[in-house]
């Protein structure tokens, strides 16, 4: 089985350490995906898979072999770089040929794997151009091509799509979802932008500063974060805290009490964080909401929603509300209805989620 | 030009004195050549009498049947290829390696080393140290020794170093994901993505090679190994004292001058030819290390 697994794996450059410590199991053809923000060590960790860095202390297995010592090339993993790493001076046949002329496959195998990879990638008809006679979408492809003809057992990809412009990323990040179904290989993919990280994983790393902060599938992390990094950090926009204290059925934020469901009793006074998602409110009342007074800044329409910005008190605040065609209402809205099944709470001084509501 | 009027006054003026000094500077640079190619053309009297002033006088080619007559001329015009040639592939053997591993990060000491290096563009041990270490080497009046012993030039590898380093990281490491090792990282990706600069260094061998005079006078003794601009030093002594070449060559038309000059020509020609090949790459080249492309 084609398995990746990270045990104790930890990175350091002399003193520094930058990646702690971590554990993770990717399973035969999952589709893994690491993100989190700039320096959080998730690229040092594709990179050290790869075998381009060196593993400072724990061990890494591929296919339940010991990778530590191994070079990149006897590991049977090829990677998609951010910059493409096209060779310029080669055209898009010669590009994908070069690792399996190096590997000395022969001639005619090379042809008929590169005719086969350029038909799934639609590169048929540039296998001559070099790679500046290419759009960024058709070079991204011929890096993805160069990788796959070699069919390895594992693929990294060090976001690959962070060089493209936005349309043709979301065409692009569903042609990675594809070609992933159609070829079942095991994938460990590094952005740091979550929509690319929620649509592609079957199950998503989110790391912060050397460590893993919670490994499960984007509903999993989106539905319930375990902690207050992971609830910022994925949804758009990102979820609002609030600080606050428990009371026996709500949490008191300034003079409002969100009412909140469970039992609270034996936490009566605790202070807390309270996270609020953009579209977890609605314009109107009912049984299951609790209303938020805020102070209007801006209306962004993005056509059929909107995006508000608000305060509460003194604290910024962004919701999501539907337009119906007119935004104008909008500016007038001076409160909010928190569903109140979906707020989340975390502990004000750990920042973990709390679950009181059993 | 055809935005004159939009230019500022100070613009036009500054405009007018670069063109100014753009045009002294080439008719300082052009006119020796010309001046030399005029004398090798004219005849002895003219260029005697300090005739010669742009085009030739009294036109003959009686300087170049003399010269082309010698076979010691023949002999240093066949070693120079054989230096500029053989020189220059073992300038580029040692130069290309070890530039790529001076600016890989890797490399164990690589402050040390650069330091080491670019320590002999300012300093060297002079003359008769280097003299001396030839000797012992038994590296004097070798034909060899010639092109080994001035094959690594520090401000060439610095150059290429620089042109190595600003290649992105992750084209040696695309190549290594690829399974290449060292050397074919070097000959398969670095060498053909660095073309220009490459192209830059052969110049400068060739050009240097080719002008090599002071250490082949220094380190050769026999006639049947010198270089051409050896040859021509001999020439110009010889002719200058040689009472015999006097007579004759006031019967035959030319000179010391002349024929002087018409070698300085023949030995132009060649880098004359080589030059418009390289010259895209040079020009590119020249910019090398002050910009990252």
């Amino acid at each position: 089985m084609s398995g990746v697994n990270l045990s104790g794996i930890v990175k350091s450059y002399g003193a520094v350490q930058v990646v702690h410590g971590i554990d993770l199991d990717v399973a035969e053809k999952e589709f893994v995906v690491l993100v989190g923000p700039s320096g959080c060590g998730k690229s040092t960790t594709l990179r050290m898979i790869a075998g381009l860095e060196e593993i400072t202390a724990g061990d890494l297995t591929i296919d339940d072999k010991r990778m530590n010592r191994i070079a990149p090339k006897d590991r049977d993993v090829a990677m998609v770089f951010q910059n493409y790493a096209l060779y310029p001076h080669l055209n898009v046949a010669d590009n994908m040929a070069f690792g399996l002329r190096i590997r000395k496959m022969p001639k005619a195998e090379i042809q008929t794997t590169i005719a086969d990879v350029a038909e799934i990638l639609g590169l048929t008809d540039y296998l001559e151009r070099r790679p500046a006679d290419l759009s960024g979408g058709q070079r991204q492809r011929v890096a993805m091509g160069r990788a796959i003809v070699r069919h390895p057992k594992v693929f990294l990809f060090d976001e690959p799509l962070s060089n493209l412009d936005a349309k043709l990323r979301t065409q692009m990040r569903a042609e990675i979802k594809r070609l992933h179904n159609r070829l079942g290989v095991t994938s460990v993919y590094v952005t740091h932008d979550q929509v690319e990280a929620m649509t592609l994983a079957d199950r998503i790393v989110v790391m912060n500063d050397g460590r893993i902060e919670q490994i499960g599938t984007p509903m999993e992390l989106f539905n319930d974060p375990a902690n207050i990094f992971v609830a910022g950090f994925l949804g758009s926009p990102p979820m609002n805290m609030v600080n606050g204290v428990l009371t026996k059925n709500s949490a008191k934020i300034g003079a409002t009490e969100v009412k909140l469901n469970g039992a609270l009793a034996n936490h009566v006074g605790r202070e807390v964080v309270v996270g609020i998602r953009p579209e977890h409110v609605t314009l109107k009342a009912s049984a299951k909401t609790s209303p938020l007074p805020i102070t209007m800044d801006l209306v962004e329409p993005l056509g059929s929603e909107a995006l508000l910005h608000a305060r509460f008190g003194k604290q910024e605040m962004v919701f999501k509300a539907e337009t119906k065609g007119d935004i104008a209402p909008l500016w007038n809205v001076d409160k909010v209805h928190v569903t109140t099944d979906l707020v989340k709470l975390f502990d004000a001084q750990t920042g973990q989620a709390l679950n009181l509501r059993g | 030009m055809q935005n004159w009027n939009l230019y500022a006054r100070g613009d036009k003026i500054f405009a007018i004195v670069v063109s100014i000094l753009i045009g002294m500077f080439t008719v300082a640079t052009l006119y020796p050549f010309i001046y030399i190619a005029a004398v090798s053309f004219s005849s002895g009297f003219a260029a005697q009498a300090g005739k010669v002033v742009l085009t030739p006088v009294d036109a003959t080619l009686e300087a170049y049947g003399y010269i082309i007559k010698d076979p010691q001329f023949w002999i240093s015009y066949r070693n120079t290829f054989i230096y500029t040639i053989g020189g220059t592939i073992m300038s580029l053997l040692f130069i290309i390696p070890g530039a790529y591993a001076l600016s890989r990060r890797q490399l164990k000491g690589r402050r040390f080393f650069n330091l080491f290096i670019a320590f002999t563009m300012w300093f060297n041990a002079g003359l008769i140290p280097f003299f001396l270490n030839m000797r012992d080497l038994n590296l004097l009046d070798s034909m060899f020794g010639i092109i080994l012993a001035f094959a690594v030039n520090a401000f060439n590898i610095i150059l290429l170093r620089n042109f190595f380093e600003a290649i992105p990281q992750s084209f040696e490491e695309a190549a290594r994901m690829d399974g290449a090792n060292d050397f074919q990282v070097l000959w398969k990706v670095f060498v053909p993505l660095s073309k220009p600069a490459i192209a830059t260094i052969t110049l400068f061998c060739i050009v240097s090679r080719w002008n090599g005079f002071f250490w082949a006078m220094v380190l050769l003794q026999s006639e049947e190994k010198i270089p051409l601009k050896v040859f021509l030093r001999h020439t110009i002594s010889n002719l200058s004292d040689d009472d015999e070449f006097a007579i004759v060559q006031t019967a035959a038309g030319f000179s010391a001058e002349t024929v002087t000059a018409a070698i300085i020509v023949c030995s132009i020609i060649p880098v004359l030819i080589v030059y418009p090949f390289i010259q895209k790459y040079f020009e590119k080249g020249i910019l090398l290390g002050g910009v990252k492309e």
